[in-house]
């Protein structure tokens, strides 16, 4: 090894190093929307979907019998934050990825931040704007932009067990002051009435969104932000009781291990969350007939019901068939067929249409003890959100920075506190991306 | 350490053994000046591989950890522009107290965690390599099963025994009216502490097996005839002979600990004390991932790096002086 070519092969790294580091920058910085709308290929196309449905191809394959032309290849991935979006983010950052993907509500402004998703507005979605459910529509409508195709949805309302509540003669309490006298005499009989889920602040914020809160939006060219209003703070402040005076249980969350042992020993005797739930539940071990359905209990001003969750599918910056994944997208969501398929073989969340829930969500469920929930409780609870609510670039950062400060609870913090100081951290959080905001002036 | 036995025997083949080996040398130097690309051809697949996957990636995350990216419009559809920043990623990665807390977690982990663990192992280790052992390979075959077992597949089983309601243990401390939490923000660090242990106890251990194994007969023999008891054997024969693989996976251990990430990412399902930022890896990631800041993240791994770094070498450095 002559010290001339160490220092030559060294030279010759260092320079080829610094070729590759000029080729990439940070990733997602030029956006697909400012290119020109990309023409329907004259010949049959192939797209790939990704997704964390089960079954999915069986849906893709009633579409690819009849469109030759048309073939939709799906594939699994895990889903969302356990490691589906970590994928698409790469996949977009190295300039591949599906043409498909299935993208949750909340988590569409995220991927517009990285320039992740086709303008589907380009390419004509507005024209299918009136099939959806308009909070739906909303929440994948940004600056003149329809960035997916709304999916499922998960409205809210109360899943209970009557013999536990009969118990204390109570009925599903139709209010939250109901609800926490209701949690008051349960818990003389060793029972809570639900858990309060302190890591992850979904479930509050669901909450407060029903309470009549919205959080974030658009102004011009920047964002306005309201978390610290009246009704979101009287929510922290029930809730700060609610867990204070031990009303609700804070050791774990709904569906989690820790839950579904508790359930199956008769000590949950009520969760309100989401419609699709009802598949969830059917895991806690002997619970077959005993759960009911009834709607989610109101605060005095507000609306009836709220969403948990939901997805869309989406068309990725770097598809060369927009317009065909399009077309497959809405028939996949708007016809009856479609539909169908998901619930059957996928078990999608609530359907996304104005008029049409699944021809299997119309049937009485067993498991239910013979409810019609779907028509008698969540078509009514779909009807009845808050239609100004709108997700934001950092929500799952923004969700992060309140659940540290819900997990301080446990150690004498309050609700009340942590939204306060979330507020604040989630304004730094926006500029530290460069993105332009301020609190509201009222 | 060889060597030393053998020192008085061949002390003359060895001081003429340089000298021979430089004189045979010299010619050959230039036969191999001029067949030079021979080391570089069979070293290409290696330094291939090493550019691409490792000086690579590493060089860009420490470019990506000196620009940041400031954004026009709403989410940036009005123009994103890449810019050098300083240490600007730096100072956002230590002013976010999650991190710092993490980096915090972890050393207090470590100052627990690494001495049990590696007490246990070198017990572990002198017992099966002791006169005594009964099947010592059965029980070194036993010990060192938890590591075959993937961190996931380890944290899923422990959890069994950590879920109220699951698990068996705290059903039997309840009836002993012990109300045991394992999952709670002040337990849940050494429950994942357990499972570590759990796992890497074993493979210590069958590194110390292997130095314990180098040690000459002789010098057993040399005790047995002094009179020397077991203790007498561990504390002044094995111990000080194998210092070089207790440093060696006390090191190890030390870089472990700071990479902590499959344990307390599985069990954050079942254990609502674990946030997204829990051990310093797991930031990096959620921040990577979940929040798309490629650069903030880039600039906390570089610090995590800086840290397992300036440990390993500050243990090194103290071993060392104490050697001396």
């Amino acid at each position: 090894m002559s010290p001339l070519s160490r220092r030559g092969f060294l030279g010759l790294g260092m320079s080829a190093g610094a070729a590759l580091l000029a080729g990439c920058s940070t990733p997602g910085s030029t956006s697909v929307n400012a290119a020109p709308v990309i023409p329907p290929a004259s010949g049959p196309v192939k797209l790939t979907y990704w997704a964390w449905l089960k079954d999915l191809q069986k849906v893709c394959d009633i579409w690819n019998a009849k469109n030759p032309n048309i073939q939709v290849e799906a594939v699994w991935i895990p889903s969302g934050n356990s490691g589906g979006y970590p994928k698409m983010y790469s996949a977009l950052a190295a300039g591949t990825g599906p043409d498909l993907a299935q993208i949750e509500f909340r988590t569409i402004p995220e991927f517009l931040l990285v320039n992740g998703l086709v303008d589907l507005a380009r390419y004509g979605a507005q024209d299918y704007a009136d099939r959806f459910d308009k909070t739906l529509w909303g929440q994948v409508s940004f600056v003149d932009g329809v960035y997916g195709i709304p999916q499922d949805s998960g409205p809210m309302a109360t899943f209970y067990r009557p013999d536990l509540l009969e118990r204390v003669g109570a009925d599903a309490p139709a209010t939250w002051d109901q609800w926490a006298q209701v949690a008051a005499e349960l818990r003389k009989d060793k029972v809570y009435i639900d858990c309060f889920p302190l890591a992850d602040p979904s479930w509050f914020t669901a909450i407060a969104t029903q309470a009549g809160a919205s959080w974030l939006r658009v102004d011009g060219d920047g964002w306005v932000i309201n978390m610290t209003d009246d009704v979101t703070l009287a929510t922290a402040r029930f809730f700060d009781k609610a867990i204070d005076d031990d009303l609700v249980t804070t050791a774990f969350g709904q569906y989690s291990t820790p839950w579904f042992a508790a359930a199956a020993d008769n000590q949950i005797a009520s969760l309100t969350s989401a419609s699709w739930g009802d598949a969830l539940l059917e895991g806690v071990s002997g619970g077959e007939g005993k759960w009911r359905v009834a709607k989610m209990p109101r605060w005095s001003d507000g609306f009836g019901s709220s969403y948990i969750g939901g997805s869309t599918v989406a068309v990725l910056a770097n598809s060369q068939h927009p317009k065909e994944a399009l077309e497959f997208a809405i028939w996949m969501q708007t016809s009856k067929e479609g539909i169908d398929a998901l619930i059957k073989y996928c078990g999608i969340g609530w359907s996304p249409l104005r008029d049409y829930i699944g021809e299997q969500r119309e049937q009485p469920a067993a498991f239910f003890g013979g409810q019609r929930y779907n028509e008698e409780i969540f078509l009514p609870a779909s009807k009845e959100q808050n239609p100004d609510w709108s997700w934001w670039p950092i929500t799952q950062q923004s969700f992060n920075i309140i659940g540290d400060g819900f997990r301080k609870k446990a150690s004498g913090g309050t609700l009340v506190d942590a939204i306060v100081t979330a507020e604040t951290t989630i304004i730094d959080a926006f500029r530290n991306k460069g993105l332009t905001i301020r609190k509201a002036t009222s | 350490m060889n060597s030393s036995t053998t020192t008085s025997t061949a002390a003359g083949e060895k001081t003429g053994r340089p000298g021979a080996d430089r004189a045979a040398g010299r010619p050959g130097r230039r036969r191999l000046d001029s067949r030079a690309w021979a080391p570089w051809a069979l070293l290409a697949p290696f330094l291939l591989l090493f550019t691409l996957t490792f000086a690579v990636p590493i060089l860009t995350a420490v470019a990506q950890s000196f620009t940041r990216v400031t954004r026009q419009g709403v989410f940036g559809e009005q123009g994103v522009t890449t810019q050098f920043a300083g240490f600007w990623n730096y100072a956002q990665a230590l002013g976010n107290d999650n991190f710092t807390a993490s980096i915090g977690r972890m050393l207090l982990f470590g100052i627990v965690q690494v001495p049990v663990m590696m007490l246990l192992c070198t017990i572990l280790a002198l017992l099966l390599e002791g006169a005594s052992a009964r099947w010592p390979a059965f029980f070194r075959a036993s010990y060192f099963m938890p590591y075959g077992i993937p961190g996931v597949i380890a944290t899923i089983l422990w959890s069994f025994l950590y879920v109220p309601g699951l698990s068996p243990l705290i059903d039997i401390a309840g009836r002993f009216g012990v109300e045991v939490d394992f999952l709670g923000a002040d337990t849940v660090l050494w429950s994942i502490a357990n499972i570590v242990t759990w796992s890497y106890t074993g493979y210590n251990m069958l590194i110390i097996v292997a130095q314990l194994k180098t040690i000459p007969n002789e010098i057993y023999e040399a005790a047995k005839v002094d009179g020397a008891s077991p203790w007498r054997v561990a504390w002044t024969i094995q111990l000080p002979l194998i210092r070089p693989a207790l440093v060696l996976t006390t090191v190890f251990s030390i870089i472990g600990t700071l990479q902590l990430f499959a344990e307390p990412q599985v069990l954050q399902s079942v254990s609502p004390a674990i946030d997204s930022e829990y051990t310093p890896n797991l930031s990096a990631y959620t921040t990577a991932f979940a929040y798309n800041d490629y650069n903030v993240a880039a600039a906390q791994a570089v610090l995590i790096a800086l840290v397992a770094f300036i440990l390993s070498f500050a243990f090194l450095r103290l071993t060392n002086r104490k050697s001396q």
